[in-house]
């Protein structure tokens, strides 16, 4: 059943990411970039990472899918500007890469010993020793992340700050090199009445 | 019906490979970071996938939860990368008027 469960998933979240990177409205990539998400999501939790399933949807599939729709509203582009010229030679180059890529990388997988070796993903995980049938759950997981970790998830924390100040810094528009905010403002200069002169009390 | 371990990592390298092709072919930036966010999931489940089979073997519970871990780490990487890459692009919209990746060909301007 959780094989049979895997594949599914496998195989629709294959299907999804192939019309992720061919439409050519990105709007439709993103809504089948949702699904993708779930189904990995699906993925994690058939292989005992409940804890993963679960972030996997709140930041994928919530946070980083809302902000790639939320800058999508923002560019509001039209068919004239989303226009792409990818030759079909370039495409077929693309598509020849790529499944070399694949031909490469699982030529690897099929050569490795580790992999031939080892246990099947449904085995049963032995229990009372070493506590690995609570492996993965969130309680072991936080044990893990805060005590065995805990200096890369501190450096992870320093990442996102950085990131952080860096999205903001980039957004901010700095006057003059917006030509956007130079032309509304002439636009603005030339429509609107020069505004009334305003003295404040107290000032000379 | 038995889920063994090559076959797994074969799904998850083909959906690495299929965020490569849009990397290759595509040139709208939004569609390349959606590619490269594939790219990160299909490295997510490689991961968790090799945990969950040498789970039964894994000496401790840290040790078994270790890929989880590197997961928790690629997912915090990728909202980072997002935000940063998106904000880039905004940057890039406000001065140029474009997100075609092929008219960004300038370091100045």
């Amino acid at each position: 059943m959780d094989a049979f469960v895997f594949y599914i998933a496998g195989v629709v979240a294959l299907i999804a990411s192939g019309i992720v990177v061919t439409r050519k409205n990105p709007v439709y990539s993103a809504i089948f970039l949702v699904l993708f998400f779930t189904m990995v999501s699906i993925q994690f939790l058939v292989l005992r990472a409940p804890f993963l399933a679960v972030i996997q949807l709140l930041v994928y599939a919530g946070a980083i899918m809302v902000l790639f729709l939320f800058v999508l509203m923002l560019l509001n582009l039209t068919p004239e500007e989303r226009r792409e010229q990818v030759s079909r030679s370039r495409k077929i180059a693309a598509l020849l890469g790529s499944v070399a890529l694949f031909v490469l990388l699982a030529g690897a997988i099929a050569k490795s010993p580790t992999v031939r070796e080892a246990a099947s993903l449904t085995a049963p995980v032995p229990t009372g020793e070493a506590g690995l049938a609570v492996a993965g759950e969130t309680r072991e997981l936080a044990v893990s992340l805060f005590t065995v970790h805990v200096l890369p998830f501190e450096f992870t924390s320093f990442l996102i700050l950085i990131a952080i100040v860096g999205a903001i810094y980039l957004t901010k528009s700095r006057g003059s090199t917006t030509t956007a905010r130079r032309d509304r403002g002439a636009a603005q200069a030339d429509t609107l009445p020069s505004p009334p002169e305003v003295v404040l009390e107290g000032e000379k | 019906m038995e889920l063994h371990l090559d076959t797994a990592l074969y799904m998850a390298t083909a959906i690495f490979c299929v965020g490569v092709y849009g990397v290759l072919s595509r040139q709208n930036i939004i569609v390349l970071l959606m590619s490269l966010e594939l790219m990160l999931n299909a490295v997510n489940v490689a991961l968790i996938v090799l945990g969950r089979a040498f789970l039964p073997t894994a000496s401790s519970a840290a040790v078994a939860n270790t890929p989880q871990v590197f997961v928790v780490i690629v997912l915090a990487v990728a909202a980072a990368e997002a935000a940063v890459g998106l904000s880039i692009l905004l940057a890039v919209y406000r001065r140029w008027r474009t997100t075609n990746v092929a008219e960004i060909n300038l370091l100045k301007g």
